[in-house]
């Protein structure tokens, strides 16, 4: 099948085109609008399926990929470099991907249309999911790094409208600015490492820059003493950091609960903050190449554990799965940085599904339980308690995605999580500077196990603590389409669809090497396959010469020797059994906390009483951002800023400009009195009277007048007459 | 002596005292008089070609033609002065403005 | 030698009257000047052995139209004349400096043409002068023959004048709008 536009545009075009049209007729016709944009999706949705089953159970190739492209900047002067190109770059990654984004956002749609229903800007909520789908889409199909931007900084806006979606909550507004503003330092960086990119490569493509850091272009290319890979590395890193809300940058996320929480599903869980991941593992061979591995594993391991903590203590359902969110991200952040390029995709994968599914019941639970007195959804796990009866279907589903993200056997969550963990085992056994991250990723793992049966427990079960709140339950609003994508995404939170082998690693096999597909299909770019890539333009046939590969089969052994893989197998082994223990471990400790009450929370606070009011405070890096950085440095350097711009720059360029501008209307209104005025008005008065003279001379009435004129004439006449 | 153009000579004198006449005169009366001059000069100048080109008496017959116009035009000009004068109560030739009273 | 004298007298009355016409400031005096510049005019045809022609000038400006004239003067002189220091009376409208000047700058204009065509006319090769011989009998012939229908024209045009200067001239009686 060859790719053109009108089977890989409409990915993209038809949740935009449903953008653009709803925004018009949102207002009037509401219902069709959210119909457009369910049915919008669900239609990219069957395209990126097809594309899905080229690549994954079709005849290409494991490694065969499409990338087709046009000029858009052409800064060349001749030469093959300082191009911008637009195009699609689809492999196996991005098949998958789309599939998930489709996936989901549809689940979602179908979710929304219950969950916002009753809700005043019930349309232009999709008006805004569709746009969003839409830019995370162009994301995933992007083959460049400025596209990717565009598409990125697109679905910030879409982020920040989803945020402050009540904006008549002053919460909502502020959250909505803070997620804009931090993940703009992200971007800013983003853009910064584009640059340097593109001053060296001289093209943004990314085929282009894996065949240069295969062609080591990059070395001995310095700036300021830095080499460039090294900032071009560390600044998309950055914008990694900003918008998947890593160690820096987190703490916009949280706040972004503010939302709806279809949106955060979506948006703050599922796609845009997975957006950062992948752009990470787009750049993965120049992260390689620059040596920034150790750097993001660390990053990612403080996040997913100081994420884990402070979740252990939030008590809004929301919060919990924001912070699970960050913790989870950190995950794959950390799974990068200990090489575990698969796994960590795979991560993203099961994540963006259980995590999806969870906002999803949260949503549920919020939208069900009201506050009798004030009629607002209720949050706060505090007042729920003992909903299993009263919410069957959401109960079930979330009980399946907790299972996943606490790493329980035989769901989704434990195949990607222990192969990351296994992975960053192996890699701290032999660099010493791997084992910080490692120890801290295991216990993450433990506390997400905790905080997340922690949740479960408080919500679900025991005794309704609020028993106002539990008898205004509307379990009976819960309807087939807010069940339904519940209890779809929790299928899918099983690990039997994403690997045969119980752990991920192929140790415990259960349905055979062949339902590896996942293992065998994704693949870290290797850089020296692209040093002579091959370039499609837009609209040229496919070269279908993947085909004439053989498809790769599933190696346990990953391509090591006997004796090597052993010692690998040996230590996924214990990764897997280590990771077990862990989860069961947490799931046990919160089941004899809040089930058993057998331990006293409250034990635990009043002895880390230090520890606590900490994570209380999110570890105080939101006083530190916005009481030292914001108050200490940005204010006064705005202050700085607004003095110049009053007494330099409005006193001199502004009133200066003004002093020219009036000196030159007086020059206008002299020019006008005098040359306008009095010459050219005037004049033609003037001239009018000037000639009234002529002719009132001439047309005197005088006979003997006229005579005269005619002897002139004549005379005239008779001397043309003679001289000729 | 005599030749054409002292003939020419004469009638050109003519002419142009016509000619002042009719031109520097505000008498209607005195514009008639010039008019005859005019006239005079060139019934003249055909009886002159007539002697030394012609010799065919065209030229009289002509001259005789103009008298007898002139003679006309005298009669219903100086008819016109009088009823304008009735009018009017002048021979001013600027009073003469109007085709109708 | 009589008709160069002839010449010589009838030139120098011709113009002097002319130009005394031009410059006579007394209408009854121009129109007397006219009549002897007529005079001048008939004795010129005499000499160009246009016999016919010269009776008929004398007949019909002498005896016809400046008698005409004088009476047309006499019968609009009264109103607004003035009377001279010798107490003749002065028909007004004899122009002044202003008009002079104009009919200057006309005549300047009209002679610098006419001196062109009139070289021209001159340089004509004369064809001798005709002989002395009674004109009458032929333009009598040429009038009845050749010219039969200017003439018979000319008798309707004199009838309209006639009858024209009649109605014209005829008093009105204005009747009283009332």
């Amino acid at each position: 099948m060859d790719y053109t536009v009108m089977n890989v545009a409409p990915i993209v075009l038809l949740p935009f085109f449903a953008f653009v049209l709803n925004s018009f007729i949102v207002k009037r016709f509401t219902t069709l609008a959210v119909s457009i944009s369910c049915g919008a999706i669900f239609g990219s949705f069957i395209f990126a399926f097809r594309i899905f089953k080229d690549f994954v159970f079709g005849t290409y190739a494991t490694d065969a990929y499409v990338h087709k492209f046009f000029n858009w900047i052409d800064l060349s002067f001749g030469a093959e470099i300082f191009k911008i190109n637009m195009g699609i770059y689809i492999d196996n990654m991005t098949a998958v991907m789309l599939l998930m984004v489709t996936g989901v956002a549809t689940l979602i749609h179908v979710f929304s249309s219950w969950y916002m229903h009753d809700d005043a800007r019930y349309g232009r909520f999709f008006v805004y999911m569709s746009l969003f789908t839409s830019a995370m889409l162009g994301l995933v199909l992007s083959d460049n790094l400025l596209s990717v931007f565009i598409f990125w900084e697109l679905m910030g806006f879409c982020s920040y409208s989803l945020i402050g979606f009540y904006y008549e909550k002053e919460a909502a507004g502020n959250a909505s600015v803070k997620a804009f503003m931090t993940t703009r330092v992200g971007d800013v960086f983003f853009l910064l490492g584009i640059l340097a990119l593109w001053s060296v490569v001289g093209s943004v493509t990314f085929v282009d820059i894996y065949a240069a850091v295969a062609a080591g272009k990059f070395e001995g290319v310095m700036a300021l003493g830095i080499p460039v890979i090294t900032v071009a590395a560390f600044s998309l890193f950055m914008g990694t950091i900003g918008k998947s809300a890593q160690f820096p940058l987190q703490v916009w996320l949280p706040d972004a609960m503010q939302g709806p929480t279809p949106c955060s599903a979506l948006i703050h869980a599922a796609t845009m903050v997975a957006a950062g991941v992948y752009l990470s593992l787009r750049a993965y061979p120049l992260m390689e190449a620059a040596g920034m591995l150790p750097y993001i594993a660390y990053i990612g391991a403080i996040t997913a554990f100081g994420a884990a903590t402070i979740a252990l203590i939030q008590t809004d359902i929301k919060a919990v799965l924001a912070y699970s969110t960050i913790s989870q991200l950190g995950y794959m952040v950390l799974g990068i940085g200990v090489g575990s390029y698969n796994a960590a995709f795979m991560h993203l994968i099961t994540h963006a599904i259980f995590k999806a599914c969870l906002f999803l019941a949260a949503g549920s639970v919020i939208h069900s339980l009201h506050d009798p007195h004030t009629h607002a959804g209720v949050q706060e796990m505090p007042r729920m308690g003992g909903l299993k009866n009263k919410l069957k279907f959401t109960w079930i589903a979330m009980w399946c995605c907790t299972l996943a993200i606490s790493g329980i056997p035989f769901f989704s969550g434990f195949v990607s999580k222990d192969r990351i963990l296994g992975d960053a085992l192996l890699m701290a056994l032999s660099n010493k500077w791997y084992i910080a991250p490692t120890i801290l990723g295991f216990f993450a793992a433990l506390l997400t196990a905790f905080y997340m049966c922690r949740m479960m427990f408080l919500t679900f079960h025991g005794q309704p603590r609020d028993k106002e709140v539990y008898d205004h339950c509307h379990e009976e609003h819960l309807t087939w389409n807010s069940n339904v994508p519940l209890l779809i995404l929790s299928v899918f939170t099983l690990g039997i669809w994403f690997s045969g082998s119980l752990t991920g690693q192929g140790l415990v096999k259960v349905a055979g090497d062949r339902y590896e597909w996942f293992q065998t299909l994704i693949h870290e770019p290797v850089p020296a396959k692209f040093a002579t890539h091959r370039r499609q333009q837009w609209g040229s046939e496919d070269i279908k010469s993947g085909a004439n590969f053989p498809r790769a089969s599933y190696d346990s052994n990953h391509g090591l020797s006997e004796e090597e893989a052993h010692h690998v197998h040996h230590i996924h082994h214990i990764g897997a059994i280590m990771s077990i223990i862990i989860a069961f471990s947490g799931v046990f400790l919160a089941f004899l906390m809040y089930v058993k009450k057998s331990v006293d929370p409250g034990w635990w606070v009043s002895t880390f009483s230090g520890w606590y009011k900490s994570l209380k405070n999110k570890y105080y890096f939101d006083d530190l951002y916005i009481g030292v950085l914001i108050q200490k440095g940005l204010l006064p350097f705005n202050n700085l800023l607004a003095a110049f711009d009053m007494g330099v720059y409005d006193r001199y360029a502004v009133d200066g400009w003004a002093t020219v501008n009036r000196v030159m209307y007086k020059f206008a209104r002299w020019f006008d009195d005098l040359i306008v005025d009095t010459v050219a008005v005037d004049g033609t008065g003037a001239s009018v009277r000037l000639f009234n003279l002529v002719l009132r001379t001439v047309q005197s009435g005088k006979i003997q007048f006229y005579f005269l004129i005619i002897v002139f004439v004549l005379a005239g006449y008779a001397w043309k007459l003679v001289i000729n | 002596m005599i030749t054409l153009p002292s003939y020419l000579f004469i009638s050109f004198v003519l002419f142009i005292c016509g000619l002042v006449v009719m031109i520097a005169r505000k008498n209607i009366v005195a514009i008639m008089l010039g008019i005859e001059l005019i006239l005079n000069a060139a019934a003249l100048n055909f009886a002159a070609y007539t002697k030394f080109i012609n010799q065919n008496l065209d030229g009289h017959i002509i001259s005789l033609f103009i008298i007898v116009i002139a003679a006309a035009e005298a009669a219903v000009g100086l008819a016109i002065v009088i009823r304008f004068y009735q009018i009017k109560e002048s021979i001013h030739i600027d009073d003469a403005t109007q085709l109708q009273s | 030698m009589f008709d160069q004298i002839l010449f010589i007298l009838s030139a120098v009355i011709t113009m002097g009257g002319a130009l005394a016409v031009v410059f006579s400031n007394n209408l009854m005096h121009a129109c007397v000047y006219l009549l002897a510049s007529l005079f001048g005019v008939a004795g010129l045809y005499a000499t160009l052995n246009a016999d016919f022609l010269a009776a008929t000038q004398l007949v019909v400006y002498a005896g016809g139209v400046v008698i005409l004239m004088l009476f047309a003067i006499m019968l609009t002189g009264g109103v607004q004349s003035t009377v001279n220091k010798f107490g003749i009376v002065k028909v007004p409208g004899m122009g002044n400096a202003k008009t002079y000047s104009a009919a200057g700058l006309a005549a300047v204009v009209i002679s610098f043409v006419l001196f062109k065509i009139l070289k021209n006319a001159a340089a004509m090769p004369a064809k001798g002068q005709m002989a002395y011989e009674s004109t009458v009998e032929k333009l009598g012939g040429l009038l009845v023959s050749d010219h039969v229908l200017a003439f018979e024209l000319s008798s309707i045009l004199l009838l309209g004048a006639l009858v024209g200067a009649a109605v014209i001239a005829r008093p009105r009686h204005i009747k009283d709008d009332v």
